[in-house]
């Protein structure tokens, strides 16, 4: 496939990176020369340092034979203006990063395909709603909803308080159906449990579950005694912090604290009334207790610098938060954060590849989540009629190594599965695998 | 500097404008073949000839409208206006001297209500047809008025839409001012209309329903009546006035927004009229309470008397069906309170308007949470918006000068002979535009018993209010006049 990444920003250079593992022919293009060096180093693909809204510098890409344009530089306006010169010429699929969530109504999909621009994704928005995710229960790492909340995934670490440790599954998942264990993190490593498995003290957990066995798993845990969020506080106003307090105003107390004063003054024009802007330094502790970090019970780092993130994030552990949430955009800190016990890590890059990585297949994708912490990928499959899954009992369907069916959606209601579980043509079936091609698993559902 | 041949010539037009409308109420004199035709016949020439005059005076000029024109000519249009529009009554001699028909002029135009004729009922029909006029035009505002009728006037028209004052946060509906205008006049005329239609079919007659509308919509509050709405003694005219006049006192963008473009949206999210609301429903619950309760109405009268009295002194209407003074005292307050507020910016009400309040209120709020938070930045908003620094400043300022203003005309009217509270209720009355006063100047009462001076005060304060304070005093700074 012949990629063209217009823009070698954070996202561009990544999903370079990424792409070119995979032997994709991929060319990256800025007018910035310095910005391509590094990756024309260090990544096996081709750099052309030209403006990529120019006509003659698309061509010279090679826009009009290319399969895929991904326009990701910073100016929304800019990244439109590239996918439609690039359609215009002949590129195969277009895919515009945006800065404005009206565009994603899909009342206007079809504006935007008739100017020629495929997809939009919007990366700010997406790491916002991975936060907001993991905001919903202060117990829970990360949670995402299927299907209307039929169906929840949730990430949970577990302590040596929880009742679950140090037993093999299948004993537990004798005790009651009420939620199936995905997948397991253990230091590095993620992997797929079977039924001989156990579970271990500070493993990270997934559990796939419905929204009233909520409650048990949190017993089952062991943190009860993890009181509801009411406030939180994010550091850092950036875009991912706006997107993040508007959907969070609605249900907490949310303060932002923004270094930049003129930052700040803008920020109270793009978030709600209920949102409490501040201008200070997030890193000063004394600010952070004048505005009654002790009776916050969830604390974000969204500044620009992950080290900051990662300390401020500590700092907050140790003045009593205990839910905390940081972007990182360092992929090599990520995995140090990690260690550090810091809670929720965003990487705004991968969650963006990620996405545009579900573009790529042709399978019929309708929701693929790139776990940023492990090397997971949660996708949802509708079964075709006739379709290999539909005929035969889950434990005989002899799904590939590394891949587990978590659950499925069966007209609007989650139901969870085991081994005598038969799926039905047009279920919804939610998979998840690890570290494995999921084209491999496209056949045993068309 | 101010180009003084175009305010001629504008205001020149302005008075032909008002020869207009007097020549309609000869005609009506005319028709009624009452002793009014020669008086207007005379005020319509002499209108007609100050036209001409002014305009003969700014011939020539050039189109060129500056800021100062502006402010210029909306605060000499209401002059002018009161000294044409006063002849009619001087001519016919049911007004005697002139500073009693200035203050009636004035308080016509204005929309105010306050009237010191003791012999209403006894007018020919064509002169208080033209009372009502006055109130009808003036609730409006003379220039938007003009701005609307006259077809394709100057580029003049951003200054004088800007010097007209519509409250703090006035946007335009169309691109141009002239569309703008036309679609308020239109809302304008439709209330009239609507409001007419329903009095006669709550049962007065023709004429004094046409008056009645007039005055009700402009939030005037002449009558054609000495006893005004208690004439009636009919709770279904009550009724309907009671809810032409909650409508006038609605800002007409609003109104534009919801019976035009349907945007029924905005009507919940509108702060102001959400205000507006709360605040019209709070105090006439308490009134309906103390009137059941201590007055011993019925609870439907009780109602009826409080809701038509709090929305009208709200409203800045000033029409009576009702005696507020015999009411238990602790309500005065709140009624001298709603008249102080007044109703919706950008209607035809008076007073402080309610958005201002609603952003005072939420000032205030801030600074006591910037004690808490001292880090914080706690933006102004109204309806979700994020008002500026010099709207806030603006604001602050207006509170400062209409306070500042009611004590001088308070002053000013102690030593004209007012008592104390009667000189309070009269200047929160006409700074407001109201109508109804205190005391011997209650809803029962006419203001012709006041000293000739207190007469100009009043006219003064009423003039004043109705253009928002600011207006006015720009013009008597000497900034405005250095070179």
């Amino acid at each position: 496939m012949r990629i063209i990444i217009a823009g070698a920003g954070a996202v561009g250079t990544h999903l370079a990176n990424l792409l070119s593992r995979e032997k994709h022919d991929i060319v990256l293009v800025d007018q910035d020369e310095t910005r391509l060096e590094e990756p024309s180093r260090h990544f096996d693909l081709l750099t052309i340092n030209v403006s990529a809204t120019s006509i003659d510098g698309l061509r010279e890409a090679g826009a009009s034979s290319c399969d895929l344009l991904i326009a990701v530089t910073s100016d929304e306006s800019r990244n439109l203006t590239i996918c439609m010169i690039a359609h215009a010429l002949g590129a195969k699929k277009t895919v515009a990063r945006i800065d404005n969530s009206e565009y994603l109504d899909s009342l206007y999909r079809n504006y935007f395909k008739k100017m020629g621009i495929d997809s939009l994704i919007y990366p700010e928005r997406l790491a916002a709603q991975e936060i907001a995710g993991s905001m919903k229960m202060s117990w829970v790492r990360q949670s995402w909803e299927f299907h209307d909340g039929a169906l929840e995934l949730i990430g949970v670490k577990v302590r040596s308080t929880s009742s679950l440790l140090n037993k093999p599954l299948k004993e537990l998942g004798l005790e009651s159906r009420k939620f199936h264990v995905v997948a397991i993190k253990r230091r590095e490593e993620t992997l797929i449990p079977r039924g001989d498995d156990m579970l271990k003290d500070s493993d990270l957990v997934y559990f796939m579950t419905t929204r009233k066995h909520l409650p048990e798993i949190k017993h089952l845990c062991g943190k009860d005694n993890y009181e509801e969020i009411h406030s939180i506080m994010i550091v850092g106003g950036g875009r991912v912090a706006v997107q993040t307090a508007r959907m969070l105003s609605d249900r907490f107390n949310v303060k932002i604290i923004e270094i930049s004063e003129e930052r700040a003054k803008k920020l109270t024009t793009l978030v709600d009334e209920n949102v409490m802007v501040i201008h200070g330094d997030g890193r000063n502790l004394d600010l952070l207790i004048d505005e009654d970090i002790k009776k916050t019970q969830a604390f974000i780092a969204l500044t620009g610098s992950a080290e900051t993130n990662i300390l401020a994030c500590l700092a907050a552990k140790r003045l009593g938060v205990r839910k905390t949430a940081a972007i990182v955009e360092n992929l090599d800190y990520a995995a140090m954060a990690e260690s550090l016990d810091i809670g929720t890590i965003i990487n705004k890059k991968a969650i963006a590849a990620g996405h545009i990585y579900q573009m790529m297949l042709d399978v019929d994708v309708s929701n693929l989540k790139c776990l940023t912490v492990s090397a997971a990928d949660v996708v949802e499959f509708v079964a075709a009629e006739k379709s290999k899954a539909t005929r035969k009992l889950i434990k005989d369907l002899d799904l590939p190594k590394g891949a587990t069916i978590g659950g499925l959606v069966r007209n609007g209601e989650g139901i969870l599965v085991s081994g005598d579980t038969q799926i039905q043509s047009g279920d919804s079936v939610v998979v998840f695998c690890v570290e494995m091609d999921i084209r491999k698993l496209e056949h045993y559902f068309n | 500097m101010l180009n003084f041949k175009l305010v001629a010539k504008i205001l020149g037009t302005l008075a032909f404008v008002e020869t207009g409308l007097l020549l309609l109420c000869t005609l009506m004199s005319f028709l009624y073949e009452e002793d009014d035709l020669k008086p207007f016949l005379y005020a319509t020439l002499i209108g007609f000839a100050i036209g001409t005059l002014l305009k003969f005076l700014g011939r020539g000029a050039q189109n060129v409208m500056g800021r100062r024109d502006g402010y210029m000519i909306v605060c000499m249009s209401w002059i002018l206006f009161c000294l044409v529009g006063m002849l009619p009554f001087l001519f016919t001699s049911h007004i005697k001297g002139v500073a009693n028909a200035f203050f009636e002029t004035m308080s016509g135009f204005t929309s105010t209500g306050a009237t010191i004729m003791d012999n209403i009922d006894f007018c020919p029909h064509a002169l208080l047809f033209w009372r009502s006029l006055t109130q009808w035009v003036g609730g409006l505002g003379i220039v938007l008025f003009t701005i609307a009728i006259l077809p394709g006037t100057s580029s003049g028209n951003v200054k004088l839409f800007a010097a007209q004052s519509l409250g703090p946060l006035q946007g335009k509906l169309q691109p141009r001012i002239a569309t703008t205008s036309k679609w308020i006049l239109f809302i304008y005329f439709v209330l009239t209309i609507c409001c007419t239609f329903s009095l006669s079919i709550a049962g007065m007659d023709w004429y004094d329903a046409v008056n009645h509308a007039f005055t009700c919509i402009g939030t005037g509050g002449f009558s054609t009546r000495q006893a005004n709405v208690m004439f009636y003694q009919s709770p279904a005219i009550e009724y309907v006035l009671i809810i032409f006049m909650f409508l006038a006192g609605v800002n007409y963008n609003l109104l534009y927004f919801l019976l035009l473009k349907r945007q029924y949206k905005r009507l919940v999210n509108d702060v102001e009229f959400k205000w507006y609301g709360m605040i019209f429903l709070g105090v006439t619950l308490v009134c309906t309470l103390s009137l059941h309760f201590t007055s011993g109405y019925e609870l439907e009268r009780a109602f009826r008397s409080a809701a038509f009295q709090v929305i009208s002194l709200y409203t800045s209407t000033g029409y009576s069906s009702d005696d507020y003074m015999l009411w238990a005292p602790c309500l005065i307050p709140f009624l001298l309170a709603v008249m102080w507020i007044g109703a919706s910016s950008g209607s035809s009400a008076g007073g402080f308007k309610t958005i201002r309040l609603a952003m005072i209120y939420k000032v205030c709020k801030n600074e006591l949470k910037k004690i808490l938070h001292p880090n914080a930045i706690l933006p102004l908003r109204i309806n979700g918006q994020v008002v500026g620094t010099s709207v806030k400043m603006n604001l602050l300022a207006f509170a400062a000068i209409f306070t500042m203003t009611f004590f001088i005309g308070f002053l000013g009217l102690v030593f004209c002979g007012l008592d104390f509270l009667e000189a309070a209720g009269c200047c929160i009355s006409c700074l407001s535009n109201v109508g109804t006063g205190y005391g011997d100047f209650g809803p029962m009462f006419s203001w012709s018993a006041m000293s000739d001076g207190a007469k100009w005060v009043c006219s003064a304060l009423m003039y004043v209010g109705r253009l928002e304070l600011l207006s006015v005093f720009l013009v008597v700074t000497p900034s405005f006049w250095r070179k």
